[in-house]
């Protein structure tokens, strides 16, 4: 392979101690247990008995433990993505590398729509007998309404056939901003993350007011402040590109509103939609509505009704939240992922609601549990 | 534990070669009778690696050798008649296969026998033990030798189970014979040269199933999972292309990190693989893919058959025996017995109708008829469900298919040909061509393209240190058989 002899001795030395030293580096440095650019815990050093050993999960974790230690493990998750981009990739680690800096989640095909169309019939026939308008809002994600940024050839998104097709087969009223967020010329969604930004969140509130005949509350009314604009999300941190470019998340607060947010899963009780705290760590998103609750109650003294809203959604609203909190009295807010008593015995039990908005994206409707929480 | 990953590369492999060269440049002098002390530390690294994977099936292992070893040893001491040693060796073979079917094919029979008499019989529901085909083979290769004369039995039962345990080839072969080590494995030769070869063998192989197998392997399962709407036929045909680079490209990088691992410790084995998918006809082929295993069913099996000299109506039935059993021992499932078959009949065809005009043709026509045939057996190999076979199949030949090609087949050709050529370059012989003109050159000149080489390979590490740490999609095809 290496004709020279002496070379080749050189090159074996080289390599033995680079893999002696990294391996040293493993057992000798310090370990961290959170990672910030995955934004994930670590895993920790596995115990070692007789049933883990015998039945493999032992190994199988001690694998896993090497592999999250490893030394210099930023710099090579970064180099692997650099390899990929220098060869021409635009999808790493099965996210779009789109244009103008837009890192896209694409739209898999969807795998639990028959099953989704059924949990939304039984819901919609249970809650039936009570006096509430429900609606159900899906939203297209950057993968759709960015269609035209995604790079050349990628295969096209199909979540509006999609959306429509369970609009259709649900027999609940739809709220579609597909529309509106296609002809808003701001950034509706953040470079690094899955999410949509503040301005997509509007987007998506003036659908719903058109759809319920309510006033929206225009938008120079309210007060808009930059909160950072250091925001590295989800997608950033799968594709390990520690260079890109950052996002800023803009807040909108209106005035005239007095509000008190009480989560219920926790106790805390607060004036804000906000937690700031989380400005400070990876995953500022959670800034809205204080991350994942299982039922979060918003009361607004000052509310344009006396409307109460039955909240069930992922967490797309949280950042929708502030717009609607202006329309109703009292708002409830589920994250069924972790609401497991199922919010339409809630709703029984809570006759002062009269308005239920079902609020998914059509990306984590298809891949994430919540959905299935809601009967 | 697959070779190809952080443990085995960064520890495993470090501390078993320190342990073994310790014992064998500093204390060489000292060993047992008849078992030394470094084969002692490769027989404990081997079982750690096994029972990495397999902590239960370890046993069957150990009692799959006892087997053997014993049979061996009374075949030796008592087998004075032929019948006597007919018997132990009929006692070894059937008592392998029965493990072997046990473990390997019980699921299978047991949903032949629902088919064929709608009864209800549940499912034992093995899982298939890690090698136990690779192994099975192995230990029978010993029986058989022995029972010919060939070998000698061997005297230490720690020294035979080292041989079948060895881990380079455990898992996933080549299928090494006895009679190919059994010198070696009482007496090797280390030098500086052999190891310095045997790694840099090693990280060819690693190199090979890190940065190339799996890049074909994630786009063949992601055209595989697209379903029949969305496939044109480019992508069903690119999909194949792919299914055959990656099943190569980790079988024999499997190879290549066996054999310089093998080499590093002082074993020298056959190759594997020569460059199969440059054959210019199917017999060609079979004679550069999974040497080990064409040459194990030649020798155990279709030559004590009579091969080819018992006339024509026998040397085709010879033929469909063989490659039914070569078909069956990749898989419990039809779609292998049907890839088995498929090789059945067209070399008998070669062999009898089409060979010398085939023969004739111009050489790329030749290299194109041969790789036709392999990429699409390849796809009756790569999808055990009979109906998503017939279904992928039709896509080939434009039944079913999303038009000629569409723009998902540009899109995965922008994002994968850089890796797929590559691949494809990888797996023709143009790395040892040009070795052998680089080698001819002056000194001068040699050492430069030699510090290129050596840097280029040390770049090579790195990045696979940075896949095999950011591992996503890493599996190793051959554990499956």
């Amino acid at each position: 392979m290496i004709s020279d002899g002496k070379i080749r001795k050189l090159t074996v030395c080289v390599l033995c101690a680079g893999i002696l030293f990294l391996s040293g580096g493993l057992l000798l440095m310090p370990k961290k247990e959170f990672s910030e650019n995955e934004n994930r815990y670590l895993e920790k050093m596995p115990a070692f008995t007789a049933k883990t050993a015998l039945d493999g999960t032992y190994t199988k974790s001690l694998g896993d433990w090497v592999a999250d230690h490893f030394p210099m493990r930023d710099f090579f998750m970064s180099l692997k993505t650099g390899a990929e981009m220098a060869c021409g990739r635009k999808e790493i680690n099965h996210i779009y590398v789109a244009k103008d800096d837009y890192l896209i989640e694409p739209y898999d095909r969807p795998q639990n729509t028959e099953r989704i169309i059924d949990t939304l019939v039984r819901f919609s026939n249970k809650i039936k007998e009570e006096d509430v308008a429900v609606s159900l809002m899906l939203v297209p994600t950057a993968v759709t309404i960015y269609g035209d940024k995604l790079p050349a050839c990628a295969p096209p998104s199909e979540q509006m056939e999609t959306a429509r097709e369970i609009w259709d087969a649900a027999g609940i009223p739809a709220v579609d901003c597909s529309e509106k967020l296609l002809a808003a010329d701001e950034q509706l969604y953040y470079r690094t993350d899955h999410h949509w930004t503040t301005a997509g969140a509007y987007c998506g509130y003036l659908a719903y007011c058109e759809e319920k005949g309510i006033l929206p509350v225009p938008k120079e009314a309210l007060e808009a402040h930059t909160v950072t604009d250091e925001f590295a999300g989800t997608l950033y941190s799968k594709v390990n590109d520690y260079s890109h470019v950052k996002d800023e998340i803009t807040i909108y607060g209106n005035p005239a509103d007095e509000l008190t947010v009480t989560y219920r899963d926790t106790g805390e009780v607060s004036d804000s939609l906000y937690n700031f705290d989380y400005l400070r760590e990876k995953d500022k998103y959670s800034v809205f509505l204080n991350n994942i609750h299982s039922l979060v109650e918003i009361e607004n003294r000052a509310a344009s009704s006396d409307a109460v809203l039955m909240l069930i959604k992922d967490s797309y609203a949280n950042s929708m939240v502030p717009f609607l909190a202006h329309h109703y009295k009292k708002i409830y807010v589920f994250d069924t992922r972790y609401y497991k008593e199922g919010p339409s015995a809630f709703l029984s039990e809570h006759r002062e609601v009269t308005d239920v908005l079902l609020l998914y994206n059509m990306n984590t409707l298809d891949s994430d549990s919540g959905i299935r929480g809601i009967y | 534990m697959v070779f190809s990953c952080i443990p085995f590369v960064f520890f495993f492999l470090p501390l078993c070669l320190i342990l073994y060269y310790a014992v064998h440049f500093l204390r060489r002098k000292v060993s047992c009778k008849h078992f030394s002390l470094e084969n002692g530390i490769l027989l404990v690294f081997s079982l750690i690696f096994y029972a990495w994977g397999e902590p239960l099936y370890i046993l069957l292992m150990l009692f799959s050798t006892l087997l053997d070893y014993t049979n061996g040893r009374l075949m030796e001491r008592f087998g004075v008649t032929k019948g006597r040693r007919v018997f132990f060796l009929c006692c070894s073979v059937c008592i392998n296969l029965l493990l072997l079917s046990f473990f390997k094919y019980a699921d299978f029979i047991v949903s032949l026998i629902n088919g064929a008499f709608g009864t209800g019989i549940a499912a034992p529901g093995i899982h298939l033990p890690i090698g136990i085909s690779f192994y099975t083979f192995q230990t029978m290769s010993y029986i058989i030798d022995l029972y010919r004369g060939e070998v000698k039995a061997e005297r230490s039962y720690p020294a035979y189970l080292t041989y079948v345990s060895m881990f380079p080839q455990l898992v996933a072969g080549p299928i090494v014979r006895f009679s190919d080590i059994n010198e070696q494995l009482h007496d090797r030769n280390i030098t500086a040269e052999e190891i310095e070869k045997g790694l840099l063998r090693f990280m060819m192989g690693l190199f090979k199933k890190v940065l190339l197998a799996n890049q074909a392997g994630a786009l063949w399962e992601e055209i595989r999972l697209l379903g029949a709407g969305r496939t044109s036929v480019a992508t069903a045909w690119l999909g194949a292309v792919c299914f055959t680079l990656q099943l190569y490209l980790d079988f024999s990088a499997y190879s290549d990190m066996a054999i310089g691992m093998g080499r590093m410790l002082g074993f020298r084995y056959h190759e594997n693989f020569r460059y199969p998918l440059t054959a210019v006809s199917v017999t060609d082929f079979w004679r550069r893919w999974h040497i080990s295993l064409s040459t194990w069913f030649r020798d155990y099996v279709y030559i004590p058959l009579g091969g080819n000299r018992r006339g024509v109506a026998r040397h085709l039935f010879n033929i469909a025996v063989v490659w039914f059993l070569t078909g069956l021992w990749h898989g419990a499932s039809f779609n292998f017995i049907l890839w088995g078959v498929y090789y059945g009949v067209l070399l008998a065809l070669e062999k009898y109708v089409w060979g010398k005009a085939q023969a004739a043709l111009p050489g790329w026509l030749r290299h194109l008829y041969a790789l036709f045939i392999v990429v699409f057996g390849f796809v009756i190999f790569a999808i055990t469900d009979m109906g998503e076979l017939k279904q992928y199949i039709g896509i080939l030949f434009s039944f079913g298919a999303e038009g000629i090609a569409d723009s998902r087949f540009l899109w995965y050709l922008r994002n994968y040909a850089p890796a797929l050529l590559v691949s494809g370059i990888v797996s023709c012989p143009v790395y040892p061509r040009l070795f052998e003109k680089l080698s001819g050159l002056e000194e001068k000149r040699g050492r430069a393209v030699s510090v290129f080489a050596g840097a280029f390979i040390v770049a090579l590490f790195l990045l696979s240190t940075a896949y095999m740490v950011s591992d996503t999609y890493n599996p190793f095809l051959y554990f499956r058989f």
